[in-house]
């Protein structure tokens, strides 16, 4: 039985009087890649804000490797090891990319202002440790040679893969990513998927993800959540979810789904 | 290693919440009873005494809360401190100043006294005058700053317009310095408008005056106030104010004119302040380039202890800033020169222990 | 056309509300007197009447000039047409509304009328020599000056300032220059490290012997930039590293001053503590004053901090003002007779202060230089970037904010105390919300978060207004509107901060083809 990373029990986030996210359990087992589907405000970004720290939800827990993190503050939250992107691009546009990954490695530097003033041997060896493994860390993303830039100079799609990076500088066990693929064209989205999956492969990071990209979310998941205003209304493998009844109305209205399966008799017949 | 630091985290924040309160009772208890010594125990000041100081906290608060909504205005739309409101009061003392000075030097001989000048021949209208010309410049020159220093940096970092603010309040004190030169200068009012004139009101033994600027002022401020209150509530350039302070890019898409919005708002603060400014001249008499200094820091101070972004708030907020300052010196038993020290220490406690205010913050949401 | 024009007449307005403004401050005359400096046809005697007013025409073909210029730059089209009409017509409409200007001064002296009560400047002697001496054709004089000046400025803006061959040249300039810069033999000269020490040691020569030479007047002015350099370093770390605004940072450095006079001034405690301790007891009363106030405010959003920290600036001055504290604070007189540094049993002369004064900057530069590419400095950067996603990256924002407040109070009570002791004397009105404003000001004219541009800003903001006297009362009024020009076109500051290029360094020093000892995943 592999370890449980993250669990979420009967979370609540309550805003004036709409429930944005309503009793929602999710459980996330080690090494797994889970994405999180909904329609536009079913709650996604909501029950990510919960978890990493941003909101102290109304009610039930969030459990981190099994201890309640719920309602912390995001620093502590990000020094236990899980690290997030943003839907919206948000790295410290003014610093250079090294420095945004150095900044990424902050919760496991320990230098201090005096130490920076005197450069005592030990504070110099760990810069010097930390400067190389943010310029492997950077090659490991596929931007070598882009470092001394500045960050907001870079081209969008280094834009997120610098963002991952500095997610990655932590040592996360949870690595959570809102839309990595927004705003992407096909081949983007392609190097981006087999990214993702090469960061579970490869580093052995668990993952949980938002996506609105079906293609991207059946590709690579292990498991799929499905939230509609606010609730958890399907859970499954991709294969469940893909047939799931109660999902497919939720994306298109009522009575969608049996169209769906017209169309989809008629897939296998073209087939 | 992270069970440690969870179980340590949850008590402490709750730890410094506590400290943070129980400073706050020890602190209301300590001012309680001093005002309790002073007041009864030591019984310095008659009731008369108490009720000057209570007049004039209401009138320089009325002066408070008309600065007070500019402030609240523009906050609640561009999230900046507009650090040259005060400067803007100031233009419009000197307006109304100018105007008496005019209208003074123009004859208007009548059968009884051929000596007689315009401005006290006609004092209602040459009052009038003095206040529309001086809401006019004030106005005019709130659009004028919000046109040059605000509006190219819409979309700046949010310390850059009020760098850029503080940059536009220095440059206006010392132009008016340089243009009207450094010296205090006095408002000559209508002979029926001298000041320490008035009505006087017993109390107890002895008579309390009621001076009719003073009454001028605050019967000003409150219909100002009120008029304020019917546009913001009823009017169409109301409804898009409030619409662009909750969301800038939702009101646009709902075909309003954003800048046209902002750039009547700070028409509208410069109108209140501007009325302020004839009312300080016309009350306290004596001023200069200097004026809106202060007034502007402490109705800023009084926007806060409202609730930013909220114009009951303000308007409760200056009165009651008004009051303090002129009740507290004497109610803690300490000198009249620590009156500004008060309204600061106001202001500091206010943030600490009550960060939205009074009445509460109105503004949007910021998202995470 | 039409376009041009507007753009013309909207640049002509402009102006002309300068120029009256000029005239009305009386900065036209000032600026004719500098004039005539500069042409030696002036001196500090001459009088008014006897100012030659080809200065004056001086001034005003030089703003025409500008007025053109700009208003041909401000044209969309590249014509020379449209460029030589904008800027004829914006300087024609400039000297239209100023001679009506002048007209009505000019009216208001002919009838006796004065307006010196009002408008202090425009005396019946400055409208003369506005009019350039009564003349009655002064009118048409600005109109054909400004015109004629508008239409060259127009062309001189359109034939060599933004001509395509000057830019060529420019661009074939900047390259060669470039490419000098990158050849191997003089990047081996910059990087030797003899060359290096040499511009050191010749950098100490002159700041050794420069003091002996320029006498005790220039050792006070550059003492006093030497202390803004101290407060602007202090300023820069909570201002432009950790982006948190402080209006009040005159209160640190009066809590410095006054410390270091309480501990040393015979009146009115008489403790007559040493120079160097009582520096370090400034210091740490500094940046204890910063942590206490910053524990209760730093959660505040940062326009609050701004005016929590004025007002709390105030507070200091009014308390050590007031009559409650004279017993402790000598009051309004201040505190005088400060203990000075004494070395080698020799008492410090101004040289001596100039020396010390240098050797604390030099020292602040390396502490703040090392801070800021550190692992603090980053996490003040990324907080000044993004306070909510710099938590999210596990930063603990609140301790690091009260740290910088902490550290940039330090500077703060080492400047005030030096302050103090180089005056000999401290009070309440050394310690006026002016010197925040005038910090602050440095700190962002220089560019926020640089340090070469603290050292530029405060030379520019209280070395060259030592150089132009003449302009003292104008000084405060060029500051405001320089800080929103500069807000608006150039918010980066004069020498705005660059970042450390980590990877090139690094890879310099660890070639690529051996693998950093690094490891991504444990």
């Amino acid at each position: 039985m592999t370890e449980i990373v993250i669990q979420t029990h009967k979370l609540s986030k309550i805003f004036g009087g709409l429930t944005a996210v309503d009793k929602v359990d999710l459980t996330v087992p080690e090494k797994a890649i889970a994405s999180i589907i909904g329609p536009n405000g079913a709650g996604k970004t909501t029950l990510f804000n919960c978890v990493s720290g941003f909101y102290a939800p109304e009610e039930g827990d969030v459990l981190f490797y099994g201890k309640p993190i719920q309602g912390q503050a995001t620093d502590r939250i990000c020094s236990l090891g899980i690290s997030r992107t943003y839907q919206n691009i948000r790295l410290f546009s003014q610093m250079t990319a090294v420095e945004n990954i150095l900044v990424g490695q902050h919760p496991r530097l320990k230098g201090t202002w005096w130490e920076a003033v005197l450069h005592n041997p030990r504070y110099m060896q760990e810069e010097e440790k930390a400067v190389g493994e943010a310029l492997h860390l950077l090659e490991f993303v596929g931007l070598d040679g882009l470092g001394d830039h500045l960050a907001r100079n870079l081209p969008y799609g280094a834009q997120r893969r610098l963002e991952i990076a500095r997610a990655l500088a932590n040592h996360p066990k949870l690595l959570m990513l809102d839309e990595p693929t927004a705003g992407m064209n096909s081949q983007e989205t392609a190097d981006m998927t087999a990214f993702i999956k090469s960061l579970r492969d490869n580093l052995g990071i668990t993952i949980l993800l938002i996506e609105h990209d079906m293609k991207v979310v059946m590709d690579i998941s292990d498991q799929i959540t499905v939230l509609d205003y606010g609730t958890k209304i399907a859970e499954g493998l991709p294969k469940e979810i893909q047939t799931n009844q109660q999902v497919i109305e939720a994306y298109l209205g009522p009575g969608a789904a049996a169209l769906s399966k017209k169309f989809q008799r008629k897939k296998t017949h073209d087939a | 290693m992270s069970e440690q630091k969870t179980t340590r985290d949850q008590p402490s924040l709750n730890v410094g919440k506590l400290i943070r309160w129980i400073a706050g009772i020890l602190l209301l208890a300590l001012i309680g009873w001093r005002v309790y010594q002073t007041a009864f125990i030591e019984g310095s000041y008659g009731p008369d005494t108490w009720m000057r100081f209570i007049i004039a906290g209401l009138i320089i608060g009325g002066m408070y809360s008309l600065i007070a909504i500019g402030y609240t205005l523009v906050y609640g739309i561009l999230f900046m401190i507009n650090f040259a409101h005060g400067e803007v009061m100031m233009l419009g003392a000197f307006g109304g100043y100018f105007i008496f000075e005019l209208l003074a030097s123009i004859k208007a001989p009548s059968v009884s006294d051929p000596n007689m000048n315009f401005l006290n021949a006609y004092p209602v209208i040459s009052v009038l005058l003095a206040f529309i010309v001086g809401t006019v410049v004030s106005a005019v020159a709130g659009l004028l700053l919000e046109r040059i220093a605000y509006r190219p940096l819409r979309k700046a970092p949010r310390l850059v317009p009020l760098i850029s603010a503080i940059g536009a309040s220095i440059f206006l004190q010392n132009a008016a310095q340089l243009l009207f030169g450094p010296q205090r200068r006095q408002y000559i009012n209508p002979v029926i408008l001298w000041r320490g004139t008035g009505w006087s009101i017993p109390v107890g033994d002895t008579t309390v005056l009621l001076t009719y600027t003073g009454t001028l002022s605050l019967v000003l401020s409150a219909l100002l106030m009120i008029g304020l209150f019917l546009v913001v509530q009823k009017t169409r350039l109301g409804r898009s104010m409030r619409a662009v302070a909750e969301n800038k890019q939702a009101a646009a898409l709902m075909g309003i004119d954003v800048d046209d919005v902002i750039g009547k708002t700070f028409i509208i603060s410069g109108v209140l302040a501007g009325a302020a400014g004839v009312m300080w001249g016309i009350h306290n008499g004596l001023f200069n380039h200097y004026v809106g200094f202060l007034p502007g820091i402490k109705a800023f101070t009084a926007a806060v202890l409202g609730g930013i972004g909220n114009i009951p708030g303000a308007m409760m907020g200056g009165m009651l800033l008004g009051l303090l300052e002129s009740v507290g010196p004497a109610a803690l038993g300490i000198d009249f020169q620590l009156k500004d020290v008060i309204a600061f220490t106001i202001l500091i406690l206010v943030l600490i222990f009550r960060p939205s205010g009074l009445l509460g913050e109105a503004l949007s949401e910021e998202k995470v | 056309m039409r376009t041009t024009i507007k753009n013309g007449i909207r640049f002509g307005a402009i102006i002309s509300v300068v120029i009256i403004f000029f005239h009305l401050t009386g900065f036209s005359v000032v600026a004719a007197n500098m004039i005539g400096g500069l042409f030696g046809n002036v001196d500090k005697n001459t009088a008014l009447a006897q100012l030659p007013t080809i200065n004056l025409a001086i001034v005003i073909s030089l703003i025409g000039l500008i007025a053109g210029g700009s208003a041909s730059k401000n044209t969309k089209t590249d014509s020379w047409t449209n460029a030589i009409v904008s800027g004829t017509v914006a300087g024609a409409f400039s000297g239209l509304f100023v001679a009506v200007f002048v007209y009505l001064i000019g009216i208001a002296n002919f009838l006796e009328v004065d307006l010196r009560s009002y408008l202090p400047e425009i005396g019946p002697d400055n409208i003369d020599y506005l009019l350039f001496g009564g003349k009655a054709s002064a009118n048409f004089l600005y109109l054909g000056l400004l015109t004629i000046s508008g239409l060259a400025g127009a062309a001189f803006s359109k034939g060599i300032i933004r001509a395509n061959w000057r830019k060529q040249v420019q661009a074939d300039s900047v390259q060669s220059f470039n490419a000098f810069i990158q050849k191997p033999g003089i990047q081996k000269v910059f990087n030797n490290k003899i060359v290096v020490y040499a511009f050191l040691a010749a950098a100490a020569f002159l700041l050794y012997f420069l003091p002996t030479k320029w006498g005790p007047y220039w050792n006070f002015i550059m003492g006093t930039v030497g202390i803004y350099i101290l407060l602007g370093l202090g300023l820069n770390i909570i201002v432009g590293l950790s982006g948190q605004l402080v209006l009040g940072y005159v209160a640190f450095f009066a809590i410095g001053a006054y410390t270091f006079g309480l501990l040393t001034a015979p009146e009115p405690h008489a403790i007559g503590m040493n120079f160097w301790l009582a520096i370090v007891f400034a210091i740490l009363a500094a940046a204890l004053t910063g942590v206490l106030l910053g524990l209760p405010i730093l959660n505040l959003r940062g326009d609050y901090l701004a005016i929590v920290t004025l007002g709390f600036g105030e507070i200091i001055r009014i308390l050590i003002k007031s009559d409650m504290l004279t017993d402790f604070t000598n009051g309004p007189s201040g505190l005088s007779d400060l203990v000075q540094p004494k070395w080698l049993g020799k008492t410090f002369n101004d040289v001596n202060y100039f020396h010390l004064t240098v050797i604390f900057v030099i020292i602040a530069i390396f502490i703040a230089n090392r801070l800021q590419y550190s692992r603090t400095g980053r996490a003040w950067l990324a907080i000044s970037a993004d306070q909510t996603v710099a938590r999210a990256t596990g930063i603990n924002t609140f301790k690091y904010n009260l740290l910088a407040l902490a550290l940039g109070a330090a500077f703060a009570g080492l400047g005030g105390a030096l302050f103090a002791s180089r005056n000999q004397f401290t009070g309440p009105e050394d310690h006026i919300l002016m010197v925040s404003i005038n910090v602050l000001c440095l700190v962002i004219v220089g560019g926020m978060g640089s340090l070469p541009g603290v050292v530029v800003g405060a030379f520019v903001l209280k070395g060259v207004p030592e150089l132009l006297r003449d302009l003292e009362n104008y000084r405060l009024l060029a500051f405001g509107a320089l800080l929103v020009m500069m807000m608006v076109m150039r918010p980066e500051g004069l020498w705005p901060k660059g970042r450390p290029e980590m990877e090139t360094l690094y890879y310099r020093k660890h070639p690529k083809d051996s693998p950093p000892d690094g490891e991504v995943q444990s």
